[in-house]
């Protein structure tokens, strides 16, 4: 089970956190802080993994933002997570044609509504693009109506 | 009104410092608290969204909860949809709010459009407690009938989160899930597969006897992902679906775990998939992988198993450095169940060893250390002690160990063994623990006298061309040629190896290199130190130049700046000249480790024991002290007899400044003879201290307790006779602070009763003078010199020979100006009549200025009424000893 989603950029600035079970603050931003600076440790020929408190983090980087995925248990496939990150990130892709750190930024809502199409749960609901992408239409559809709700 | 969004993120951004952040979030918090309490309902889900935005910059964002609440309750999707993430986000599920949400739930998950019951149930399955789950089940179970796959899907995960919460209802829904096999959706798909594995592992029993027959289905499904063919929808270069056939192999692994038939029904299909799987790509590697975890763990056929292991060691081969990790950690956990044909792979693994990246390294050690048996012990350990050469601050001392294990399981014959340990040493006798030392050690004294020598010539060998730095090594090297140093002097030869004899003198020089290093630490020299000792027993008899020469080394160290070094120094010279030392430093009886073990695990209990003791013990002194109204710790040190004279005096000693160091004496007789508990000794000290100086009534177990000890040592009263003194000094203050003559008097006077009445008799430090004797009155004068130049301390005692009491003591004393004085006031203005313990003291501190070249001279004014008659008379006192 995914146990969190972060993104993060170079400078260890959180641009997303996504938690399915209950870390209280103090935790998640030790937590955070601990994790982007193992990964910043590593080089690219290192392996996307680690274990780091009982939880096996695979991570993978895309120019200057870390995707981090943490899991619990034996049970996860490692590749697999890998995979995961990379459709997450083409999502966004698509969403926000080339996405970028501050598109994510200035959107944290809209991550977050495609993450919630992807994840539930620590669980993957969906990984057709479309699939994900088609009730965020709808929501810039109804946004639509009454403009400048989150400008 | 609150600023935008998104320039709530431009200012954060824009801040120099963690301060300024602060700064800003604190007064957008503030802004939004504000609007929260107008109501402010435009606003609503900006301020949420900006919440969402300060809780993930790790501010507390609480009061943002209830407005969630209202959000979701609107009726415009944007608003819903940003209070339904700012629930999932801001709560946990222990947050009272969410019983509040329920109900908005519920009418959500009724509504019309998708979208919204999407949302609910994502609510439902990232949220629900179990109160929830239970109220909202049924609804959540309608739509997973639903016509929408979008609803199914998310209907599915929501029913797993609730079955999470609520075991109980699994039997309930087990038919349900097991008709979403048949879904077309892969979405719908992919979450039951995870749903069923979610109640396997909740229940394992019920969901592997509901989920068996769906084996068939299953492998159906993975059949069709494989031969799809493309498929745009759901392709990930080049293959279908990677997640959903990762997921079906995982339900498939679970289901066929222990089951016979059911890993039969699947043989196929995993076969397929692993020969069939494009592996250009992560994903097919990840389907791979996954493919061969279900192998390994299900009651799959042998040639399968190899297959699996055969696709482990191609990734092992693969260069991209995930992929090996991953098949590492496989091989790592699958070696124990087919252990030979992962010895297939060894090569490869061992290759792991040169990578780069640490994590491989790591996992590929762990590996290795699994693989190794009885019949690749050599090649193997050659391979860790070559990682070893090569490995960088990574935990060598683990490794050390991990080694020194191998060694001890699988070596095939001593003298590898020795060779072995022996080259760990070298290579990083600096980094390895101290219990691979001393298994060497225990090892090499432990084997046949030939294995010795070549132990010992090799380490002498090993130990001269070390460069110093490998501290492990010396020490190992230093003990051995001190042990069995005599056999350096003959030749040795084994087969292909051989060793010259060596001469006694270049033996010694070699260790004095050693020392002399500049790296050498203390515990190498320590050793060298015992060593240059234990030489001179084994190389005796080769000359006495040797023998003059180790003497002088052993002394050379008597001045050494290290203590521990000089002390030994000093103690070895001892040996060394005395008879004691040819049984002190003959050979080592050989060590049994276990036999140590089970001494030291003896050795322990006995500590717990004393432990126990020493906390006890202090306790009873306590809790005495605590009877006898003194609250004070009283002596413990003399143990139950002292109890009871407690009982017997009922209290009311003290000590005086004077007595504490008398105290301190009897304290140290006492942890003389008692041996054991030295520590409780002193908090005693530490107790009387505090009760000198803190409360007046000192205990009376401290008194006694002196009397006590002379008591035990039977007899020693006259001689030594402290207790006296200090008791009637006592007596004094107690009457300074407490109405408690009598008592006091009476103390004294069963005191010195019990050591023999020796009142008067001088004692060193002590003197007794007659200062003044008319009628009844008898005034003595007990002299003590205090630490200070011409200080000392004089008590009068007041004695009443006659058979009246005399009352309204009145004691006065004037002295030359070269002594200052200072006098406390007397014990009582009574002197009773009668004798021992009965008198009154009164001490006097003196300080003669002029010490040594005149005495103290005192002049006495005494004034009493006895028989109603007013005594009033003067005397002097001028017979003080010499020196005061």
């Amino acid at each position: 089970m995914i146990q969190f989603i972060l993104m993060v950029n170079k400078q260890g600035q959180t641009r997303l956190s996504s938690y399915y079970s209950w870390l209280s603050m103090s935790e998640r931003v030790a937590l955070e802080s601990e994790i982007i600076r193992k990964c910043l440790s590593r080089s690219e020929l290192q392996c996307s993994f680690l274990e780091f408190r009982g939880y096996r983090i695979t991570y993978r980087r895309y120019a200057s933002l870390f995707f981090i995925v943490g899991t619990d248990g034996e049970e996860e496939n490692e590749l697999g997570m890998l995979e995961f990150i990379h459709t997450l990130v083409e999502t966004l892709d698509k969403y926000f044609e080339s996405v970028c750190e501050l598109d994510i930024m200035f959107n944290l809502e809209k991550a977050h509504f495609i993450l919630d199409e992807m994840v539930m749960n620590g669980m993957i609901v969906e990984t057709n693009k479309g699939n994900i992408l088609r009730p965020m239409a709808l929501l810039a559809r109804e946004s639509g109506k009454d403009e400048s709700i989150f400008k | 009104m609150s600023i935008k969004l998104r320039d709530l993120i431009r200012s954060v951004r824009s801040c120099k410092t963690a301060s300024e952040e602060r700064s800003v979030i604190s007064r957008e918090s503030a802004m939004i608290r504000t609007a929260i309490r107008e109501e402010n309902d435009q606003f609503r889900h900006r301020n949420v969204a900006k919440l969402l935005f300060m809780h993930m910059l790790g501010y507390p964002t609480h009061f943002g909860q209830l407005e969630c609440l209202k959000l979701i309750a609107s009726p415009h999707f944007p608003e819903k949809r940003i209070g339904y993430l700012g629930l999932m986000l801001l709560l946990s599920e222990e947050a009272d709010v969410l019983m509040l949400a329920t109900n908005s739930l519920k009418n959500d998950l009724g509504h019309s459009n998708q979208y919204i019951v999407g949302l609910a149930l994502c609510t439902i399955g990232n949220l629900s407690t179990p109160d929830m789950s239970r109220d909202l089940c049924t609804s959540v179970d309608k739509h997973l009938r639903s016509g929408s796959p979008y609803i199914r899907k998310k209907a599915a995960l929501a029913m797993c989160r609730c079955l999470e919460k609520c075991p109980d209802m699994i039997e309930d829904f087990t038919e349900r899930i097991i008709g979403l096999v048949k879904d077309r959706t892969h979405g719908v798909l992919i979450t039951s597969t995870q749903l069923m594995c979610k109640v396997i592992e909740i229940d394992p029993q019920a969901g592997r006897a509901a989920f068996t027959r769906l084996v068939p289905s299953l492998v159906r499904l993975l059949r069709n992902l494989l031969s799809m063919g493309y498929s745009p929808e759901h392709d990930v270069s080049g293959i279908s679906d990677p997640f959903l056939q990762v997921s079906l192999l995982r339900l498939l692994r679970l289901l066929g775990k222990g089951n016979e038939e059911a890993s039969e029904g699947m043989n196929d299909i995993l076969a397929q998939v692993a020969t069939n799987t494009e592996t250009a790509k992560n994903a097919g590697n990840a389907i791979l992988y996954e493919c061969v975890n279900t192998i390994m763990e299900v009651e799959s056929e042998d040639g399968l198993r190899v297959l699996a292991i055969n696709i482990l060691g191609r990734f092992l081969l693969n260069r991209d450095n995930n992929i090996r990790y991953v098949a590492l950690n496989t091989l790592g956990k699958v070696v124990l169940q087919d252990s030979a044909a992962v010895q297939r792979h060894r090569a490869t693994i061992v290759d792991c060893l040169k990578d780069p990246d640490i994590s491989i390294r790591t996992r590929a050690l762990d590996l290795i250390f699994k693989l190794v048996n009885s019949s690749n012990v050599e090649a193997l350990t050659a391979e860790l002690l070559n990682y070893l050469v090569v490995a960088q601050g990574e935990n060598k001392a683990d490794i050390c160990t991990k080694t020194l294990k191998v060694v001890e399981n699988f070596s095939p014959n001593d003298r590898w063994r020795v060779d072995t340990l022996i080259t760990l040493l070298t290579i990083s006798g600096k980094d390895c623990k101290d219990s691979v030392l001393a298994a060497s050690i225990v090892y090499i004294s432990s084997s046949s006298d030939d294995l010795k020598a070549y132990a010992t010539h090799k380490l002498a060998k090993a130990m001269r061309d070390d460069d110093g730095t490998q501290e492990g090594l010396l020490i190992v090297a230093v003990w051995c040629i001190g042990e069995f140093g005599e056999m350096l002097l003959q030749p040795y030869a084994h087969e292909s190896v051989s060793f010259q004899p060596l001469d006694a003198m270049s033996i010694v020089d070699s260790l004095v290199v050693v020392t002399k290093m500049v790296r050498c630490t203390q515990a190498v020299k320590r050793r060298a130190l015992t060593t240059f000792a234990k030489l001179t027993q084994r190389l005796g008899h080769t000359g006495d130049a040797v023998i003059t020469k180790l003497k002088m080394l052993v002394k050379k160290h008597s001045t050494s700046m290290d203590l521990e070094l000089q002390v030994r120094a000093c103690e070895f010279s001892n040996l060394i000249e005395g008879k004691a030392g040819q049984g002190a430093l003959a050979r080592m009886p050989v060590v049994d480790p276990k036999l140590r073990q089970r001494k030291n695990l003896t050795r322990k209990d006995s500590l717990d024991i004393e432990g126990i003791a020493r906390a006890s013990t202090p306790q009873q002194g306590g809790g005495v002290g605590g009877e006898i109204d003194n609250g004070g710790g009283g002596g413990g040190g003399g143990g139950g007899d002292l109890l009871d004279l407690d009982d017997i005096f009922g209290g009311g000693g003290t000590v005086s400044g004077g007595g504490y160091q008398v105290q301190q004496q009897q304290a140290t007789v006492v942890q003389q003879t008692q041996g054991g508990g030295q520590e409780q000794k002193k908090n005693e000290d530490i107790d009387l201290l505090s009760d000198i100086f803190a409360a007046p009534p000192a205990p009376a177990g401290t008194n006694n307790g002196q009397t006590n000890v002379l008591d035990m040592f039977g007899g020693s009263g006259g001689a030594v006779q402290p207790p006296v003194v200090p008791t009637t000094q006592g007596g004094n203050i107690v009457d300074m602070f407490a109405p408690q003559p009598t008592q006091g008097a009476l103390n004294t006077g069963v005191v010195s009763d019990l050591i023999g009445g020796q009142n008067g008799v001088g004692e060193s430090g002590k003197d007794v003078i007659t200062a003044y004797s008319k009628d009844a009155l008898t005034i003595s004068f007990e002299c003590r010199k205090m630490p200070g130049k011409g200080e000392a301390e004089v008590t009068a005692v007041f004695r009443n020979g006659g058979g009246n009491d005399m009352t309204g003591l009145n004691f006065q004393v004037a002295v030359p100006k070269y002594i200052q004085m200072e006098m406390l006031p007397p014990s009582s203005t009574t002197v009773k009549t009668g004798g021992g313990g009965k008198e009154v003291t009164q001490k006097i501190k003196v300080r003669n200025g002029m010490v040594g070249q005149k005495k103290i001279m005192m002049k006495l004014k005494i004034g009493y009424v006895v028989g109603g008659k007013r005594i009033e008379d003067m005397a002097t006192a001028n017979n003080f000893p010499q020196g005061y």
